[in-house]
């Protein structure tokens, strides 16, 4: 069990967190994060864990590019997330992030094709080879018989599979999982992981965010957070992965 | 995201709530028909009335007593029918450089007209001179000659009696104290040289008598010292070269003409060409159609607001699908982007839609006015811009506010 936040750590780090806070303003401040430091390997799989409003989504949101730092700095792929531009901001959520959410959110009123696309399409990637890429995709997460499929036309595991097939269409530095499985059964939940385990298999960066600790141990490491600090990180070294 | 992939998009959430839309395209459908339909119609009774003028009364400087004081929109066609010209001013006038032909012309009151026993009452009969009766005028027969009891009428009044009315056939005229004369007909015209602008607009039956001897209304002549016959209009039949300076002459001469002292203090002389007539209706038609278009206008904005409306239903309704679409990489401009295409591909359709339906709708209403059709190509232009700059315009705030959404408060709830 290592209890170091690990910053200084090896140049092959994807993603970058030094003394982030994020507080927010309402009558009082509130610190959803109050100085976290952590690094994320090239091809890590990291868990994130930690009671209902310890800064967990909150993390998420910022290495995700959706949210800039209060103090610190935020980096993925050399990119500052920090940055004032908006546009810059979107450029690196749609190139370098692949969200997979809870709720799965996906498109309602586009197919599987072309939900999975949907990143590329903003990326000015032509038709034809968004749609190569997004077939291929739904291929590699079993749904090759499903693409034409609306998301109201699959099942909740199907849907994360879409999920996942998005988030990976842009190649991008690190997936972010909000609780990928907090909306399915046990056992679609399990299989679900499994694809995030050959994701992750596959040389992908993955940080996911949990709050079952089965579900946390299909990752190298656990950090566990608890009122916006790093209470410690523990690391798994393979033993929890195929138990 | 480049524009033809935003308009994609624009397109199938339009499709996807195919009612809303077209209830909200319909608004601007109604806006820019009306606009097209009022300019149309506008521009077709002006250039009808225009070409009425036409090429055969271009010569002509019209002089009538006017009401004075009317203001600097010029004397208006509301004439009053005084007698005040004297022969002796037609004289003055027909000496006159560049002036053709002077044509009196008076009213003959009297009570009715028969023609083979089918009598028809009538106020008045046109009293004027045979050179009102130019060659390429006349439909049949001849002009009447002065001196004699002969009579020439339009062609509407052969079909005035219960039997046609035609060269050769005698009319009688009664006249107000009872009396009843006979004259001949001795020709048909389609028109007067002498007659307003517009005259023949109406269409309606009209006689026509010498005004020797059949024209009574008399006056003594301030210059000659005699009793002369007076007339309430003259026209004076230019050289078309000339009219203009004709116009300025006539003008001049008449400050010190017999009419000038023999008129009334309220009552002012003018002549005027039917260029002034044409500009004069040119400006009344030309108000007219400003003011309906402008409210025709109303309904665009009405229909901007329906846009409007329905565009910000749709960002409140999509904003999940609007915290998706950033959450993997779309820029606010390209959410912007998307709602704003939206919303002018509503103002877009609604346009090329109401176009051809406005048009339609003027033919139409001017097929019905018997008016010849004169599109008006520029308020098509316009029409078709305005149903565009509509939609951009009624989309703006919604699109800003949809590129405004936060995409965490968007994702945060199911
Ligand atoms: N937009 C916001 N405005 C104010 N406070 C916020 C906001 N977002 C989060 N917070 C606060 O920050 C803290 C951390 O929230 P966060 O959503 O990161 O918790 P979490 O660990 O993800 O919890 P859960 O397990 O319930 O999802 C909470 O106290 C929360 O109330
Ligand atoms: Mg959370």
């Amino acid at each position: 069990m290592s209890s170091t936040a690990g910053t200084s750590s090896a140049d092959d780090s994807v993603v970058r967190l030094a003394d982030v806070r994020k507080t927010y303003d309402l009558g009082g401040t509130v610190e959803a994060l109050a100085g976290v430091s952590l690094a994320l390997a090239a091809g890590s799989y990291t868990a994130v864990m930690g009671p209902s409003g310890s800064g967990k989504s909150t993390l998420l949101n910022l290495v995700g590019a959706l949210d800039t730092p209060t103090e610190g700095r935020v980096t993925v792929a050399d990119h500052d997330v920090g940055t004032d531009s908006e546009a810059e901001r979107a450029g690196i959520r749609g190139t370098e992030i692949g969200f997979v959410f809870q709720t799965f959110n996906l498109m309602p009123r586009l197919d599987a094709t072309e939900n999975v696309a949907l990143p590329l399409l903003f990326d000015d990637w032509s038709r034809e080879r968004r749609r190569e890429r997004a077939r291929e995709l739904l291929s590699l997460v079993g749904l090759g018989d499903r693409r034409d499929h609306r998301p109201n036309e699959l099942s909740g595991g199907q849907r994360q599979r879409v999920a996942i097939a998005r988030a990976l269409a842009p190649d991008p530095a690190v997936v972010l999982a909000d609780e990928p499985t907090g909306n399915i059964d046990t056992e679609t939940g399990a299989e679900i992981m499994g694809l995030l385990d050959d994701v992750n298999a596959r040389g992908n960066t993955v940080l996911l965010v949990t709050h079952e600790r089965a579900i946390a141990e299909h990752a190298d490491r656990i950090v566990h957070i608890r009122d916006g600090t790093i209470e410690s990180i523990e690391s798994l070294d393979g033993a929890g992965r195929d138990a | 995201m480049d524009a033809r992939e935003t308009l994609r998009m624009a397109g199938r959430s339009i499709r996807s709530h195919k009612l809303r839309s077209a209830l909200t395209v319909i608004g601007v459908v109604i806006g820019i028909a009306s606009v097209v339909t009022f300019a149309s119609v506008g521009a077709s009774v002006e250039a009808d009335i225009v070409s009425e003028v036409g090429s055969s009364s271009a010569s002509n400087v019209y002089v009538l007593p006017t009401p004075a004081g009317e203001g600097d929109d010029g004397p208006g066609f509301g004439g009053v029918s005084q007698p005040v010209f004297t022969e002796h001013d037609v004289k003055q006038l027909e000496k006159t450089k560049g002036v053709r032909q002077v044509l009196p012309r008076g009213n003959v009151r009297v009570s009715a007209l028969t023609h083979a026993n089918d009598t028809v009452s009538r106020n008045q009969i046109t009293a004027t001179t045979p050179a009102s009766f130019p060659q390429d005028a006349i439909v049949a027969g001849r002009a009447f000659r002065s001196g004699a009891r002969e009579a020439v009428v339009s062609r509407s009044a052969r079909q005035a009696f219960e039997s046609n009315l035609s060269v050769g056939d005698t009319l009688s005229i009664e006249t107000e104290d009872g009396n009843a004369t006979t004259v001949d007909v001795v020709g048909v015209v389609n028109r007067t040289a002498g007659q307003l602008p517009f005259a023949s607009f109406a269409g309606q039956p009209r006689f026509y008598v010498p005004t020797d001897p059949f024209y009574e209304r008399t006056l003594e002549s301030p210059a000659v010292g005699a009793s002369q016959r007076a007339y309430p209009q003259l026209t004076v039949v230019a050289d078309p070269a000339r009219v203009s300076t004709v116009k300025g002459s006539v003008q001049n001469y008449l400050a010190g003409s017999d009419a000038a002292e023999l008129k009334p203090e309220s009552v002012e002389l003018t002549a005027q060409t039917s260029g002034d007539f044409v500009e004069e209706i040119q400006d009344i038609v030309g108000q007219v159609t400003r003011f309906v278009t402008a409210i025709a206008v109303i309904a665009l904005v009405v229909a901007a607001i329906g846009i409007a409306n329905i565009m910000l239903v749709s960002v409140a309704e999509r904003t999940r699908e609007i915290g998706i679409m950033k959450a993997v990489g779309a820029r606010n401009r390209d959410v912007m982007g998307l709602f704003l295409a939206e919303a002018t591909v509503l103002g877009a359709v609604g346009a090329v839609v109401g176009l051809p339906l406005g048009i339609a709708v003027s033919y139409g209403a001017t097929v019905y006015a018997e008016v010849a059709f004169t599109p008006a190509y520029g308020w098509f232009v316009i029409a078709v811009a305005v149903g565009i700059l509509v939609g951009v315009v009624a989309g703006l705030y919604p699109a800003w506010r949809a590129a405004r959404v936060d995409p965490i408060d968007a994702l945060r709830y199911e």
